[in-house]
């Protein structure tokens, strides 16, 4: 059977805005939710929409991101008739192939995506927290027989000039996109999520390759490209939950609304799963002197101390008296004895020693590292 | 090391005293420590010595055990280079066939032709009841030096830590070589005075040519492939036998209350850290999950709990396995809670082990004793004037 639909996770970001927690990973392979890294919601989506063929275009600090996704195996994505590829840079007779936007990127891999010889392809950003069917809004996009459909959200009026803002006609049909306008016209937001005719997008990438190089971003230039050609542009309205985890902030808010057993998400919903890299670890040890209330915690860890609010993402290590509160600790930290954290993310595998305080305010939250550590003897001098 | 050794898990296990938990399945799928099976031990033992492959022997159909092993890959037993899990159901050991006409099948080819076509040199034999982690690099440097014939495992322990009608063995050691092995005795005929005993750990090693000496014997004489057997055999023969002594955490699963005490034993640091970081990583069959929610109004003291649990009661010394809920009110103290079970508000539950899908209705109060917990079948409702209607 012919490949119908090819999906494209773009994760090459760098997520700039985390700060250090995206010092050493690509924002995509960024912890969230205790079980999880950011990309397993655009994966899983995949899954569960029955797309079997899913590129995962990497560029920055790739490994921990390669490593996490594998063949795709832990999503079922290892199919005899799918499978998932991690898709890096690569030199060759034309030059390195470095990304330097989003459709610049799906240009890159025009072999790998010919190769498959997709009807469609499904543009996704590797860091958004969302389920989504995306079989539903390709039949939308059949229905429409649109060559392209731009997945789109209502977002509050005033949040709207912070978005790429798509004005639609009474038939949804998209006819004008405003990138981050002051005044828009609109609030139907696009998500980054892109379904396209592949021979179509193909021969303006190709074109614009040979002539003036301009169409590298899909926001800036592809879509504006398609709208002066009239093409079919239609908006597809997704509602439910969606979140971009691009700033600190937001990471730290997605976090705290996780934690609520009534969340939208739903993530213990067995008829669709998020699913992830699971690690093989012990099981979770609350000693006698632990004290945990409204929280999330994961397999690995071993907690002494007192957690209030918080997620623990897996094999998390907390003292005795210590205290945890409205935070998000990453796998792996280690938490010393008298060690009091407020409204703070800790970084994977960070060290945290004997009686330190790590408190954010309410401006600001307090970020640890990767690997970072903090308090106990230095050698320094 | 890797492909050296020929691993035969012997999983024909006596099941009879652990019952209803083994109605459906062999002692080697009993469900341990919050996420485990007890064959993940053994297997997780083996990855130390990066076995390609292993042959396992079972009495039933083997789907609980089949469907946690699938392809063996969790523990590097699935290449595309050789190896495997080889699979042999439905076999009948002699003891457990008195009087009736023997039927093997092909009981001894089997075991034949897993070790000949293999390229390993050694065969190691081990058994699922014996819950412990086994260094087996270990004992294959002690096997290598001691340029022995055989080797056994085995660890001290007091009288009291087994049944006093246990089926196990207990091994005597030669007066000029504490660690040679010169004959073996049944605990249940040793006098009640003998304080300490070496326990037989029923895991072998030796070398595939005496192993197939020893399988030929085996066959002769009609008698099962069991370490106890092959040291017998080995006796006979004037082989040397080392004793290759453990000193991790070790506890004979062998009735209800032992298999009680082993899940309760981890709820005690030294022992946890003894069994699960001292020796290999123990690995299990990978599970998607999401992370164990804790209410508001959750009290926990001293509990084990695996992922995807919802918890808004108070669980005291419990050991809690996956998507299990417990409501507020409910209390959970000195119990098992197995996989998928729910526990409605203002629950009681003191030396309980509730098997898998386990409803317990709100009000409801079961309470036994350490020595005798009460066991609630699989797929069990439990109501609060007291009734159960049993699952299987």
């Amino acid at each position: 059977m012919k490949t119908e639909t090819v999906a494209m996770i773009l994760a090459g970001g760098q997520g700039s805005r985390l700060g250090k927690l995206t010092k050493q990973i690509a924002k995509p392979a960024v912890p969230f939710g205790g079980n999880y890294r950011i990309i397993d919601f655009a994966l899983s989506n995949c899954a569960n929409s029955g797309i079997n063929d899913v590129g995962v275009v990497t560029q920055y600090q790739p490994l921990i991101l390669n490593n996490h996704v594998g063949n795709g195996a832990n999503w079922g994505l290892n199919r005899h008739d799918g499978e998932a590829t991690i898709l890096q840079p690569y030199s060759s007779m034309e030059g390195e192939k470095f990304f330097k936007g989003t459709a610049h990127a799906v240009f890159q891999n025009i072999d790998f995506i010919d190769n498959k010889d997709p009807e469609y392809v499904v543009i996704l950003s590797g860091d958004h927290i969302y389920k989504m069917d995306y079989q539903k809004m390709l039949d939308y996009h059949k229905e429409q027989e649109a060559t392209l459909t731009v997945g789109v959200m209502p977002v509050p009026w005033e949040d709207a000039s912070r978005f790429g803002v798509m004005n639609t006609d009474k038939t949804d049909r998209i006819v004008e996109f405003q990138e981050k306008p002051e005044n828009p016209k609109s609030n139907l937001a696009s998500m980054g999520i892109y379904i396209f005719n592949w021979s179509r997008l193909k021969k303006y990438l190709v074109d614009s390759q040979a002539k003036d190089r301009q169409l590298t971003d899909f926001g800036h230039h592809v879509i504006p490209a398609y709208l002066r050609n009239n093409e079919a542009i239609y908006a597809y309205s997704f509602e439910g939950y969606w979140k971009d985890v691009g700033t600190i902030e937001s990471l730290w808010n997605a976090n705290m609304e996780f934690l609520d057993p009534e969340h939208e998400l739903n993530i213990r919903d067995r008829k669709w799963r998020v699913y992830s890299n699971n690690p093989n670890t012990t099981p979770q040890f609350l000693t006698e002197s632990a004290n945990v209330s409204n929280s999330m915690i994961t397999d690995g860890c071993y907690i002494a101390g007192e957690i209030e609010h918080s997620i623990l993402s897996h094999s998390v290590k907390v003292g005795k008296n210590s205290y945890i509160k409205n935070s998000f600790i990453m796998p792996n930290a280690v938490i010393g004895e008298n060690v009091k954290i407020e409204k703070a993310i800790i970084g994977e595998g960070a060290h945290i020693h004997d009686g330190v305080e790590i408190i954010g305010t309410s401006d600001t939250i307090e970020v640890v590292g990767y690997d970072e550590e903090v308090g106990g003897y230095s050698d320094e001098k | 090391m890797r492909n050296k050794v020929a691993p035969i898990l012997n999983l024909v296990e006596n099941s009879d005293k652990l019952k209803p938990l083994t109605n459906r399945r062999p002692v080697a799928a009993l469900p341990f420590g919050c996420r485990y099976r007890l064959i993940d031990f053994p297997f997780s033992s083996l990855t130390g010595i990066e076995v390609p492959s292993a042959a396992l022997f079972i009495s039933g159909s083997g789907h609980s055990l089949y469907d946690h092993i699938r392809s063996g890959s969790t523990w590097g037993l699935e290449s595309r280079v050789g190896g495997g899990v080889f699979t042999h159901s439905h076999i009948n050991l002699k003891a457990e066939l008195e009087g009736t006409e023997l039927y093997t099948g092909n009981y001894y080819d089997d075991h034949y032709h897993f070790v000949s076509r293999s390229n390993a040199e050694y065969v190691l034999l081990m058994g699922s009841n014996m819950l412990s982690n086994v260094q087996l690099d270990s004992l294959m440097r002690f096997h290598l030096k001691k340029e022995s014939d055989v080797t056994v495992v085995y660890k001290k322990i007091k009288r009291g830590e087994v049944r006093k009608d246990s089926i196990h063995t207990s091994l005597s050691m030669s007066e000029s070589d504490s660690e040679r092995i010169v004959g073996f005795n049944s605990i249940a005929d040793l006098t009640d005075t003998e304080n300490a005993l070496l326990l037989n750990m029923e895991i072998m090693i030796l070398d595939k040519e005496t192993f197939l000496k020893l399988l030929y014997k085996a066959r002769k004489q009609q008698k099962d492939v069991t370490v106890k057997n092959l040291i017998q055999f080995s006796l006979d023969d004037d082989k040397t036998i080392f004793g290759y002594e453990y000193t991790g955490y070790l506890k004979v699963i062998e009735d209800i209350s032992s298999y009680f005490q082993a899940n309760m034993d981890m709820l005690n640091e030294d022992n946890f850290n003894a069994l699960f970081y001292r020796a290999n990583p123990v690995l299990t069959k990978p599970k998607n999950s999401a992370p164990t929610y804790y209410g508001e109004q959750s009290e926990i003291n001293n509990a084990q709990f695996a992922n995807d649990c919802e918890v808004y009661g108070k669980v005291q010394n419990a050991v809690i396995f996956r998507k299990v809920s417990i409501a507020e009110g409910a209390q959970v103290e000195n119990s098992i809670i197995m996989q998928d079970s729910c526990i409605e508000e203002d629950v009681y539950l003191n030396h309980v082990i509730l098997d898998k899908h386990v409803y317990v209705k709100k009000g409801a109060r079961l309470e036994g004793t350490i020595e005798n917990p009460i066991v609630v079948a699989k797929d069990s409702i439990i109501y609060a004037e007291g009734d159960i209607e049993k699952g299987e």
